[in-house]
């Protein structure tokens, strides 16, 4: 019976490691970026230069050393005013460059110059560094509290009903000690007890209480594991495909900021949000191709899009033979579901991370919501319909307000949640 | 007057025979057979526990397979380099033209879904036929040839260019002729390729040819009056219309437009002015304008002509010499003497039409409409129309210069005569003689196989082009998809042949257009782009007067009229749905019921019940016709209330034999009863009929559902209306209502429809419009023979009589009449009636329908398992079940069984798996977009800015649709209308379609 306990303890012991390592993993934060130059390089810099190649403007490798600080402060702010007044080191910097002028960046504070200045020394070391700590702060952890929740509390009945199987086999064990005792049995009971040769796994088997416990731990695990199977079968959050490009979304949405709908135009007018076509990529990368990155080569995700459109970048030429790109549809509705994107983002405002998650903190793309019709109904229950200033709604705010006074005005109140509005 | 009129659906209904008793007691044709299962050997038999077991281990598999399915690899390809204007997900709308009639193209993501009547065209009234509807599907045929072929074998272009080219020169060395044979073409940009060729060859003459011609009415206008054109009839300004066979309404000429005048005298707003046309039909078969008809006169063939003589002596008060009088049909020689007297009352204000080909005919109908005054008001021929130029003697002609051997090269456009030609195998054998046979079918039809080469031509949603429909009509046919099949436009083709200085097509018709009607009108090629057409002003139309001896004229008819007196007169007639037959692959014209007798899938032989019994046949008996030009057909018998006794009568355009797989051997080609006579096809001839002795169920959809005599249609005659508007809309009884419902808060929107019963031809094109706008699937022949069409619109016919001007509502009465001439029609499109107290909703277990905040009866598909209680329980059986999936399901390959062919779907409606219920949603779609457009343009939604497909497609403007919660809207003004009244009313339901009584000019009553 120790040795039961014992194992019972070690087991315990095990799983509680499991579960705080579990934990410390999803705490893991990652370190704030020191590098605030390359944020602002890529921001403001990328789309006309590159460290080691001429894009619009020059290579900016060794900045540095062929201008004064004072002056390339004074340059990046307004180039054209240094220019206009005539400085000699900026007329002739703006006559080898073709006369081609540099967009004045008079959002820029001297701090902030000399942090990209300080980037643009250090080169490609702190740009690898600052990725690196980017990718470690990705995975597909589940960020889904509630199951988190669900999970603890599961793990905490289990503790509970250890400890009771451990306390009762404890009173159990010494009322028998106790009745063995009057009986006068105890000796014989030591003895085999310390029988040599017979394994202790053999013991456990023959102990039904483990047995059923072990039973009916393994019903209870099964039973949930196939009911959660069996309710999330077609659901996929955290679908996460492999995409023909490794296009970034912390990269283009989070750090450079671009609008959604910049690339999603559809989002505001359509049904569909629809993926860009390459000719809207095509609007930076036609200048922007990393090569900062890759030894002053065109980064080779980049180069998928200039082949896809085969598109020279030396001659800057289009040829005559493109293949569109095949992308992997990660948000599947069924076809018996219609969903409209202006709906929602354009008339009731909805961020567009309410359904697709942080999608600014994501190196790929992954199913966030479970798109399931409970998680639309929930949503429609709860959300406020956005009427003001709407002229559509004048009529039914104006009825509805005879009906129910003071409530809240949901999507479902305004039959959002009926069936024919979106099964037909 | 309260209507206590009977109305019945058809003639079984009528006899209550036992069939149709036994039919109609349950809701399905066919019992599933549960007894067998749970009687035989089914239950009885004890599951063997292995088998038991295997089937549990088996299921337990598949479920936990299916539960580790991944997610689905789908790809999403977008565009390289997005066009402009393409939004994926938004519709765009390109304007076009489809038999004259200027439209517009619906396309998604680049692919036409719809079709759409312009509303600005001058056609339609922003309706169109069932045929523009349905031809959006012909794009997406797979019947057609992927790429061009010569001498049989797939060819590249380059080869069947250097083939034709070499040809032609030998032939143009040799010195034969030359034919360019084609339906009518009144584009001016193909006349001006083909002269073009001509110029280049200049052996070639081109030859119109219509299937179904008007050479008769062409060639009397060129003898009356100097003028061999087809007229510009304007119904709209006509008071008093008498029509001889002319189905207007339906096939003749330009249905559509004749359609949109003449309801303009007879709608809502008509009937607001007390004012309504007065429209008489003398006819054969039972027409679609026949039933429209207040007075319909059946006639045979031969007194037609005599009828027509007899009108003109009793309008002028004279008497032709020759005439002969109509002894034996003194209903119609009094019925002539009335009419006559009403078209002289109208002088000025009236017009006679007559559908006959016959050339004399016409002429007597141009004295006539000449004594009427009635050229310059109701007939315009300073305007003429173009849409049929075809001269019928230039066919035969044709066929004879082929015969001697004196035709070398032929080229087929849009035309297939060995289809249609009224003698199949004499011109098949004419065109064996001939060397280079080129045809532009886009598909080896039976003219194109006999052919050396068919450079396919595209689509015309693939096209360029223009068409000039009538004087200063032009419109443009702009391509909205790239082509599909490797195919070229015919004109294309004849200019790389000639090697003119412009290939391109598309710059050859902007060119033309911008040095004449461009120039003309001081608009750009971008405004025709925007607008559809173009229309130079009509020019006035002048009065015109007849002034020539009749005598041989008549002699001509009385001839004419002798010899078809004999045996069994057979009237040879365009169907509603079929038309010509150039269609015939086109499965949803196939499925779309003839709006008289409600037959899809097959013509038959009309008759009239009390000829049937004197003749000795019944319902569906096969019977061989034979006709005195050896021609013969086996077609079933369609016993047809209405038909003049002693006729049949057949519609041409079925009996393709290489259309495809749809139309394939699809009832039996009629064409070659056609006979030539005085120089032009004669639609009547004389047969014999013999019974074969063999059934063949025709697959009708009419008797479907009964509806036991209850008071679901309401008529009135003017004279009634005239006095009290709201006669005939039924009483309302004076009684407290119980409701067992709650009533539904309709805070936003209470969606409802109106239609006017008396605006409703009956002609179909609504039932297309659904089909095509909510991927309704069509089910086949046999599906339909088990009532299981799946139209979630259909439109239904109900027969009533008229004796002695009285409308028959003692059974009895019925029973004891001599014949079932006087039948008048009413026809009723039936839909959800999106009840607000829906008898559906109340019994379906899984809440698979319920009612939406807005007044809409909702189904939801996906939540539906089929049970059946809710078609069970609607009053109006307007609920469909679904048996199959049609889309995915080899047994019904007539159309949507492959890929290409889905892409007509509309991508914003889902296709219904088998299993479930399926019914009208009042178009959610259009609903939900409408809804959206406003709420994102911050505005309220407009009146009328919605509107449903059969709305749209509804020439007479019968359908309107909107919301009942704004009082200012055309649907509530019209549903106040006194003549409204909802279907079965009686029993509460609360329906959201209302009615308006049907109202006839009926004299006598």
């Amino acid at each position: 019976m120790r040795r039961i306990s014992l194992t019972f303890k070690s087991f315990v012991k095990s799983s509680l490691l499991f579960l705080s390592l579990s934990f410390a993993c999803s705490s893991v934060s990652y370190a704030q970026s020191a590098a605030e130059g390359v944020t602002l390089f890529k921001q403001k810099c990328t789309s006309c230069h590159a460290l080691n190649q001429k894009v619009v403007g020059p290579a900016l490798k060794g900045v540095n050393d062929r201008h004064k600080e004072e002056f390339l402060l004074k340059w990046i702010k307004n180039s054209q005013a240094l220019v206009a007044a005539g400085n000699p080191e900026a007329v002739k910097l703006f006559n080898e460059n073709n006369k081609v002028a540099m967009t004045p960046f008079p959002e820029l504070t001297d701090d902030n110059i000399k942090s990209i200045l300080a980037y643009i020394k250090e080169g490609d070391k702190p740009a690898a560094g600052a990725a690196g700590g980017v990718e470690g702060g990705q995975g597909a952890q589940a960020k889904d509290e509630v199951s988190d929740v669900m999970l603890g509390s599961i793990v905490v009945i289990i503790l509970i009903a250890l400890g009771v199987v451990l306390v009762l086999n404890r009173v159990i064990k010494s009322l028998e000690k106790v009745s063995l005792k009057k009986q006068g049995l105890l000796e014989e009971e030591e003895i085999v007890a310390a029988e040599p040769g017979v394994p202790a796994y053999k013991k456990l088997l023959k102990n039904k209480k483990f047995v059923f416990f072990v039973v009916l731990l393994l019903v209870i695990f099964l039973g949930s594991a196939g009911w959660m199977g069996m309710w999330n079968t077609g659901v996929h959050t955290g679908y996460q495909p492999e995409q023909p490009i490794k296009f970034s979304h912390q990269l283009h949405a989070g750090i450079n900021k671009i609008d959604c709908q910049y690339c999603h135009s559809g989002a505001y007018k359509s049904k569909n949000a629809s993926i860009p076509s390459l000719n809207v990529c095509m609007n930076c990368h036609n200048y922007v191709t990393a090569s900062d990155k890759y030894n002053g080569q065109t980064s080779p995700e980049i180069m998928k899009i200039y082949k896809a459109l085969d598109y020279n970048p030396d001659t800057k030429k289009y040829g005559d033979n493109p293949k569109p790109v095949e992308w992997v549809r990660i948000h599947n509705l069924p076809d018996f579901a219609y969903f409209n994107h202006s709906q929602h983002v354009k008339v009731a405002g909805v961020a567009c991370q309410k359904c697709h998650g942080p999608v600014q903190t994501m190196q790929e793309i992954y199913q966030y919501s479970p798109l399931t019709m409970k998680w639309c109904i929930n949503c429609h229950r709860e959300t406020e319909v956005k009427y003001k200033g709407n002229a559509y709604y004048d009529n039914m705010i104006a009825a509805h307000d005879k009906i129910k006074k003071g409530e809240k005005v949901t999507a479902a109140v305004m039959g959002g949640t009926e069936c024919g509005k979106c099964h037909y | 007057m309260e209507s206590n009129k009977k109305y019945w659906k058809g003639l079984e209904e009528l006899q209550k025979t036992p069939e149709f008793v036994e039919n109609n007691k349950n809701e399905f044709s066919e019992d599933l057979p549960i007894e067998e299962v749970l009687n035989g050997a089914g239950l009885s038999t004890a599951t063997p526990r292995r088998d038991f077991l295997k089937a549990l281990g088996f299921g337990l598999g598949a479920v936990s397979l299916a539960a580790c399915q991944k997610a689905p690899v789908i790809k999403s390809i977008p565009y390289l380099v997005k066009p402009e204007e393409v939004v994926p997900g938004i519709p765009n709308y390109y304007v076009s033209t489809f038999n004259g009639q200027s439209i517009l193209v619906k396309t998604r993501e680049g692919r036409p879904i719809k079709i759409e009547g312009n509303p600005a065209g001058l056609l339609g009234n922003g309706g169109t036929d069932a045929q523009a509807q349905a031809s959006v599907l012909d794009l997406y045929d797979v019947s057609k040839l992927r790429g061009p072929k010569l001498n049989g074998a797939n060819a590249r272009w380059s080869s069947v260019d250097s083939f034709v080219r070499g040809e032609l020169n030998k032939i143009q060395a040799g010195g034969k002729k030359i034919r360019i044979v084609s339906s009518t073409v009144n584009s001016p940009s193909t006349k001006s390729v083909v002269a073009d060729f001509v110029a280049k060859y200049p052996n070639t003459k081109h030859i119109n040819i219509d299937a179904v011609s008007y050479t008769g009415i062409i060639k009397a206008n060129g003898n009356s009056f100097g003028k061999a054109v087809l007229p510009r009839y304007r119904f709209d300004n006509a008071d008093v219309i008498v029509s001889f066979d002319a189905d207007f309404l339906g096939t003749w000429i330009t249905p559509e437009e004749y359609t949109k005048q003449w309801v303009s005298n007879r709608n809502a707003k008509s009937l607001a002015s007390k004012k309504m046309s007065r429209h008489i039909q003398f006819e054969t078969g039972m027409s679609l304008t026949g039933t429209n008809a207040d007075s319909r006169i059946p006639v045979k063939p031969s007194e037609a002509g005599l009828a027509v003589v007899a009108l003109y002596n009793a309008i002028t008060g004279t008497v032709l010499p020759g005439t002969q009088p109509l002894s034996n049909n003194v209903i119609a020689d009094k019925a002539v003497k009335l009419a006559a007297k009403e078209l002289v009352a109208a002088k000025g204000r009236a017009l006679v039409v007559a559908g006959s080909n016959d050339v004399s005919t016409q002429i007597i109908v141009n004295a006539i409409n000449s004594a009427l005054g009635s050229y310059g008001t109701t007939i315009d021929l300073d305007n003429p129309s173009n849409q049929y130029l075809g001269n019928d003697a230039e066919i035969v002609e044709f066929v004879a210069e082929m015969n001697r051997g004196e035709v070398d090269a032929v080229f087929f456009l849009n035309t297939n005569p060995a289809y249609d030609y009224i003698n199949p195998k004499a011109f098949t054998d004419a065109l064996a003689k001939v060397k280079l046979k080129v045809s532009f079918s886009d598909r080896e039809d039976e003219t194109a196989s006999l052919c050396n080469v068919i450079a396919i031509n595209h689509n015309y949603l693939e096209s360029w082009g223009d068409q000039n429909a009538f004087e200063g009509y032009y419109s443009v046919v702009q391509p909205t998809i790239n082509p599909v099949n490797d195919s070229r436009q015919a004109e294309e083709s004849l200019l790389t042949w000639i090697d003119a200085p412009v290939k391109d097509y598309y710059q050859y018709v902007r060119t033309g257009w911008e040095k004449t009607v461009l120039a003309a009108t001081g608009k750009t090629w971008k405004d025709v782009l925007q607008t559809g057409f173009i229309f130079t002003g009509a020019k006035p139309a002048s009065a015109y007067t007849f002034n020539f001896d009749l005598s041989p004229v008549v002699a001509s008819v009385v001839n004419q009229s002798k010899t078809l007196a004999k045996d069994i007169e057979l009237q040879v007639y365009e169907s509603v749905s079929m038309r010509d037959g150039k269609h015939a692959n086109n499965a949803f014209l196939q499925e779309l019921p003839d709006p008289v007798s409600k037959v899809t899938w097959d013509n038959y032989v009309s008759i009239a019940p009390k000829f049937a019994e004197k003749i000795g046949v019944t319902e569906f008996d096969l019977v061989e016709v034979k006709a005195a030009n050896g021609y013969s057909v086996v077609l079933p018998v369609l016993v047809q209330p209405g038909q003049a006794q002693g006729t049949v009568s057949i519609a041409v355009g079925y009996g393709r034999t290489k259309a495809g797989k749809a139309g394939n051997n699809v009832g039996k080609n009629a064409y070659p009863f056609i006979t030539l006579s005085n120089g032009t096809k004669q639609y009547t001839s004389t047969v014999t009929i013999s019974k074969t002795g063999d059934t063949y169920e025709l697959a009708q959809t009419q008797t479907h559902h009964s509806f036991e005599g209850r008071n679901i249609i309401r008529e009135t005659t003017f004279k009634e209306y005239a006095k009290n508007p709201g006669a005939g809309s039924g009483k309302k009884i004076d009684s407290k209502e119980y409701d067992l419902w709650n009533d539904h808060d309709k805070p936003g929107h209470n969606w409802v429809m109106a239609i006017d019963l008396n605006a409703c031809t009956g002609c179909g094109s609504c039932i297309v419009a659904c089909n095509v706008e909510n991927n309704v699937p069509v089910v086949g022949r046999d599906e339909v023979r088990r009532r299981r069409e799946m139209h979630w619109l259909r439109i239904d016919r109900y027969y009533s009589f008229v004796e002695e001007g009285k409308s028959l509502s003692e059974e009895s009465e019925i029973n004891n009449l001599e014949n079932l001439d006087n039948v008048t029609v009413v026809h009723q499109p039936m839909l959800c009636q999106h009840c607000d107290h829906a008898p559906c909703e109340t019994v379906c277990p899984v809440l698979a329908t319920v009612h939406s905040s807005d007044g809409l009866n909702h189904m939801a598909y996906n939540r539906c398992v089929g049970t059946r209680y809710c078609a069970n329980n609607c009053p109006y059986k307007v609920r469909r079940f679904n048996w199959f999936n049609y889309w995915n399901d080899s047994r019904f390959d007539n159309y949507l069984n492959n890929e290409f062919t889905q892409l007509v779907l509309n991508p914003d409606v889902t296709t219904r798996f088998r299993g479930v219920m399926e019914k009208c949603s009042m178009c959610i779609q259009r609903i939900q977009a409408g809804r959206l457009t406003a709420k994102i343009e911050k505005r309220k939604l407009k009146d009328g800015e919605i509107k449903m497909a059969c709305q749209q497609a509804c020439t007479a403007n019968a359908i309107i649709f909107g919301d009942a919660n704004d009082p200012d809207s055309e649907v509530s003004k019209a549903l106040k209308n006194e003549r409204t009244y909802y279907v079965l009313e009686e029993l509460n339901v609360q329906p959201g379609v209302g009615y308006q009584v049907k109202v006839r000019n009926t004299v006598e009553a």
